[in-house]
């Protein structure tokens, strides 16, 4: 306790000195908050994007190997219309699922009788496609059309294919592709309507077909995949260790996926997100070490007399590092403390601006939001100020050192 | 069986290339309640046996024996535990901590000592009280005159009822008239309350109100008599 006092007084004493650190354990506090808070956001908007708008749901199931070799041969890993049935049967049965989609992919050229050009489709399930793709609460991000289920022949086009093509809603094409066993097939398709993918690498590609359809233009009565949408606090990786033994009990082959293994644009920008946080999280860890260090090495020259007084009337060793502890913990604790004031303004101030950017690859601006997380912030601050507490072990270990004698003596 | 007892003790300082022989073999011992000086020039060694009695050093040579106990071998927690609980120290420069009331200064050995606040605090008035601070128990050092420091400092050092007080030059930062209000405070306590004190001095003014004068010079005993107090 005498020594928290110490520790305390001595911070508040050199107040001016203290203050410096504390203000740089509190920017970096504040900068790792709100990068954090900000990739966060930016992970649940993609999440959310990888679940429902791309229709990846929570798992995915296929024939072991489609994964790996699907696109050089879809026939060998078609799951049959019986097969199709048992397992949405088996699935749908459990707790934590909410719905089961299947689809079908196909590829090949679309053509409004004068210009052709590639187009890669699903075919869905209009109403339980539309199921998924509907979002828990509001989406800012995008606005989104679904199939009619009443219309076989129709489908939605991308806008930038649109544009291509020069088709808009009421429009029509006509798609060919080659069925299952090889031959060519073309079908027509009435044009319901456009939408942007939110995304420029396949806002000019994507076609959203009715899985019927796409089962008439491969000659097929079967689908590629199945995809299940849990309920939102059901974890995928769980669910997927659960089904596989009741999947086999069943005598049911099946290989899964999660949305998260099957997202490369999320890997790919949660890799670089956490990639420049552990950047920024280190450069603030040498800083507030050094900020530490620099202070309570300062603060032991000064205190030297003191340290060989303390010394003298009995404190130990241990006491004299504890001392110094305490202080680079308190230290830390205030910065840490002025960082989650900075961070609730900061990020109050760019939760309400309405700011808004064009993220790369993205076709339409997001807004810039930051998740602002308490929890974090506490886990945080405890290990800022033990970093500061650890920190302040180099120069207070070199205090504990000092000899009585020589440190009653220093002027 | 004396209190203190220094046996062939020598004291040895590298100062660079040359060894400065600080003491060279002391014998000497302190009785309980003796109210000792240790007088001699700068450089004498005055300090340096007062630090081996205050097991603030260790001896080049030869054994410090503490109310029976050899100190030589003690690891430096056992050291501090015996500095705590059975040495008071005054210094020249008070060394007081600074972010500190007087009170809490006076309760820090005891506070380290593993003693609870409440107790802690009484003895610490009490002390307080007998040194004539009881007013200023809450003011913290740089409120306080340098007499008034060095008071503060006395009942830091008796707080825990120690064996013995070490008082290095206790007078040499205060003026005359309260240097000697200082010494006749530790007069005081020590004929009041048996508590045994050896500081060393250069002022042959305050000389005539010890029981026990020893002269030091080159690190040597020159002479050890009592004083005519």
């Amino acid at each position: 306790m005498i020594s928290l006092t110490i520790a305390l007084r001595s911070v508040w004493k050199n107040r001016r000195r203290s203050l410096a650190t504390l203000l740089s354990i509190a920017v970096g506090f504040t900068a790792i908050n709100l990068f954090s808070g900000y990739i966060q956001d930016t992970y649940t908007g993609l999440r959310r994007t990888a679940i429902h708008y791309e229709g990846l749901g929570h798992v995915t199931l296929a024939k072991p190997g489609f994964f790996e070799r699907g696109g050089v041969n879809p026939a060998k890993y078609i799951i049959s219309r019986d097969e199709l049935q048992r397992l949405r049967r088996l699935i749908e049965a459990q707790p934590e699922v909410q719905l089961t989609t299947p689809l079908l992919g196909v590829s090949g050229l679309v053509s409004n009788g004068k210009i052709s050009t590639i187009f890669i489709a699903d075919g869905e399930e209009p109403e339980s496609s539309a199921r998924l793709r509907a979002l828990p609460g509001e989406d800012r991000i995008w606005q989104q059309d679904s199939l009619d289920p009443r219309r076989s022949s129709s489908g939605l086009v991308s806008t930038g294919l649109a544009a291509l093509l020069g088709v808009e809603a009421g429009g029509s094409a006509t798609l060919l592709s080659t069925t299952l066993e090889g031959q060519t097939n073309a079908l027509d398709l009435d044009v319901l309507g456009t939408w942007d993918t939110g995304n420029s690498a396949t806002n000019d590609k994507l076609l959203r077909l009715p899985l019927d359809y796409v089962q008439r233009l491969l000659d097929t009565e079967g689908a590629s995949r199945l995809v299940v949408l849990l309920h939102p606090e059901a974890s995928a990786d769980a669910f997927r260790a659960r089904l596989a033994p009741l999947l086999k009990e069943a005598g049911i082959e099946a290989e899964m996926r999660t949305w998260e293994e099957l997202s490369v644009f999320y890997r790919q920008v949660k890799n670089l997100f956490d990639l420049i946080f552990l950047f920024l999280f280190t450069i603030v860890f040498i800083v507030v070490l050094m900020g530490i260090v620099n202070t309570l090495t300062m603060s032991v020259m000064e205190r030297v007399r003191e340290i060989g007084t303390l010394r003298a009337i009995g404190m130990r060793r241990t006491g004299i590092l504890r001392l110094f502890a305490l202080e680079g913990g308190v230290l830390g604790l205030l910065g840490c403390a002025a960082g989650v004031a900075f961070t609730f303004a900061i990020g109050s101030i760019i939760n309400g601006s309405g700011l808004a950017y064009t993220p790369p690859s993205s076709s339409s601006p997001v807004p810039l939001t930051v998740a602002i997380r308490p929890v974090q912030m506490l886990v945080l601050m405890g290990l800022l100020s033990f970093v500061s507490m650890l920190a302040a072990c180099i120069p207070a270990r070199r205090a504990a050192q000092l000899e009585i004698v020589d440190a009653l003596g220093h002027v | 069986m004396s209190l203190i007892q220094l046996l062939r003790v020598t004291k040895e300082y590298r100062l660079g290339r040359t060894t400065v022989h600080a003491l060279r073999g002391i014998d000497l011992s302190f009785e309980r309640g003796e109210f000792a000086a240790l007088w001699g020039p700068s450089g004498s060694g005055k300090s340096s046996l007062l630090n081996l009695v205050g097991l603030v050093d260790v001896p080049t040579s030869g054994r410090v024996i503490l109310d029976g106990r050899d100190t030589a071998g003690l690891d430096d927690g056992e050291r501090a535990g015996l500095r705590n609980r059975q040495i008071g120290i005054v210094f020249q420069s008070f060394n007081l901590i600074s972010v500190l009331t007087a009170l809490e200064n006076v309760m820090l050995p005891l506070t380290l000592a593993g003693t609870s606040s409440a107790t802690a605090r009484h003895a610490a008035l009490l002390r307080l009280g007998q040194v004539g601070l009881e007013g200023q128990a809450h003011q913290r050092p740089d409120q306080l005159s340098g007499g008034q420091r060095q008071r503060v400092a006395i009942a830091r050092a008796l707080v825990t009822d120690p064996l013995v007080v070490i008082a290095d030059e206790p007078t040499a930062n205060l003026d005359a008239a309260t240097g000697h209000q200082i010494i006749e405070l530790m007069r005081s306590l020590n004929r009041s309350q048996s508590v045994t004190f050896v500081f060393s001095t250069h002022d042959p003014r305050l000389l005539d109100a010890v029981d026990r004068l020893i002269r030091i010079s080159d690190g040597r005993i020159v002479d050890a008599k009592e004083a005519a107090a």
